[in-house]
């Protein structure tokens, strides 16, 4: 009888005294593992954002090489193949200064041109051209003209070289047949060009 | 004589003892937990404020560094690798060629033929590993010419498979054909 008419005050306490006990429970008593689960999370924190940083430079060596071979192909289509306007002539000029330099004379050149043959290369733009002559003269001038040419500015490349004696013991006169390649920027295509998102 | 029996009281006698009692303990074991709560949370608070701190700027960190990956990847999605790698291999591939030294080959001969060898002709064809099969034409002084050629490029590490093709006394001389396989310093690469 008494426990009833003090009920509303006995059933407050009662319930302050169960939610104070039960948080000093799952509070209080777990204060050690509860510092421990944060200091957990503070490390995987750490983990996830050195991962997000390795994959955001990961993202950034790859541009950044991307960005290194386009500017690469820009300056060997631009500067070192260039269009036959522009490097054509240099390039005749440069082989019979070498030539002359060697003591060789050719008496004529053959001159070629071919695209690339490569289908993928329709969109790379680039023209073949080739420079054939013969030169009679020393070893050692051949091997100087050989060794100028291989020196030269000019993006030049020996494609073939065939070399033949007189047959003759005493005679140390030999014929080199020379086949040189450059290569030109075709110009109906443009030079490969860095993309526009890079 | 009739006794008496007197009742003074306004109210029915309770002996509320027990409920006092209770509510007593109970408010003091309130009190004692409420207050320890409250010192828990407060030392909760600031023993943890600069770790919870360090993990908030950690999480803005890692949102940064992944928007940041996300815009790089979008960046890259935009490249053509396709053309990219055909335009590289046929860079890569002209520039072999024009690394290619005849030079070195040249010299390399000069070393592994035999003093009374000379060499007439020479015609090399490209393969695609980067070898350099070399179609060569020479004179002896000597009939031991052709071996003692053949001896030389099997002792050098550069040269491989040397095979003779024909050897004839031409008018005092030893001419004789044989072909070699070359090993480059920088192979040439042909499509």
């Amino acid at each position: 009888m008494i426990w009833r008419e003090k009920r509303i005050l006995l059933i407050v306490l009662g319930v302050l005294l169960l939610a104070n006990t039960i948080f000093f429970f799952t509070y209080r008593v777990q204060y050690v593992n509860r510092l421990q689960d944060l200091d957990l999370k503070q490390e995987q924190t750490k983990a996830r954002l050195e991962q997000a940083h390795r994959a955001r430079i990961t993202a950034e060596q790859q541009l950044a090489a991307y960005k290194k071979v386009q500017s690469d192909l820009q300056v060997l289509y631009t500067k070192n193949w260039a269009t036959p306007m522009e490097r054509l002539t240099a390039l005749i000029d440069e082989v019979k200064k070498l030539a002359a330099a060697s003591h060789l004379e050719p008496p004529s050149y053959a001159f070629s041109s071919s695209e690339t043959k490569n289908p993928t290369r329709g969109s790379v733009g680039a023209t073949a051209v080739g420079i054939a002559f013969t030169v009679q003269g020393t070893y050692e001038e051949a091997r100087r003209l050989i060794n100028l040419l291989e020196l030269s500015e000019q993006f030049v490349i020996i494609d073939g070289i065939s070399l033949a004696g007189s047959g003759a013991a005493t005679d140390k006169t030999l014929t080199l047949n020379i086949r040189l390649k450059t290569l030109f920027r075709d110009t109906r295509t443009a030079a490969p060009t860095a993309n526009k998102q890079l | 004589m009739k006794p008496i029996h007197l009742n003074l009281a306004a109210r029915p006698f309770r002996d509320y003892r027990p409920v006092y009692a209770a509510v007593i303990v109970m408010a003091l074991l309130t009190a004692f937990l409420a207050l320890n709560n409250v010192d828990t949370l407060l030392k909760y608070q600031t023993e943890t404020k600069t770790t919870r701190a360090d993990i908030a700027r950690l999480e803005e960190q890692t949102a940064d560094e992944q928007r940041n990956a996300d815009t790089l990847a979008q960046r890259l999605r935009g490249v053509d690798l396709k053309l990219l790698a055909s335009q590289t291999e046929f860079a890569n591939a002209q520039l072999a060629e024009r690394a290619f030294s005849w030079s070195e080959l040249l010299d390399r001969l000069e070393r592994v033929l035999p003093a009374n060898v000379r060499l007439q002709s020479i015609s090399p064809t490209f393969d695609k590993d980067g070898l350099v099969h070399l179609g060569m034409t020479c004179i002896g002084k000597t009939g031991d010419g052709l071996s003692a050629t053949l001896n030389n490029f099997n002792g050098d590490p550069h040269f491989a498979n040397a095979f003779p093709q024909s050897d004839a006394q031409q008018q005092g001389e030893y001419r004789f054909t044989l072909g070699v396989d070359y090993r480059p310093s920088i192979a040439r690469r042909v499509e």
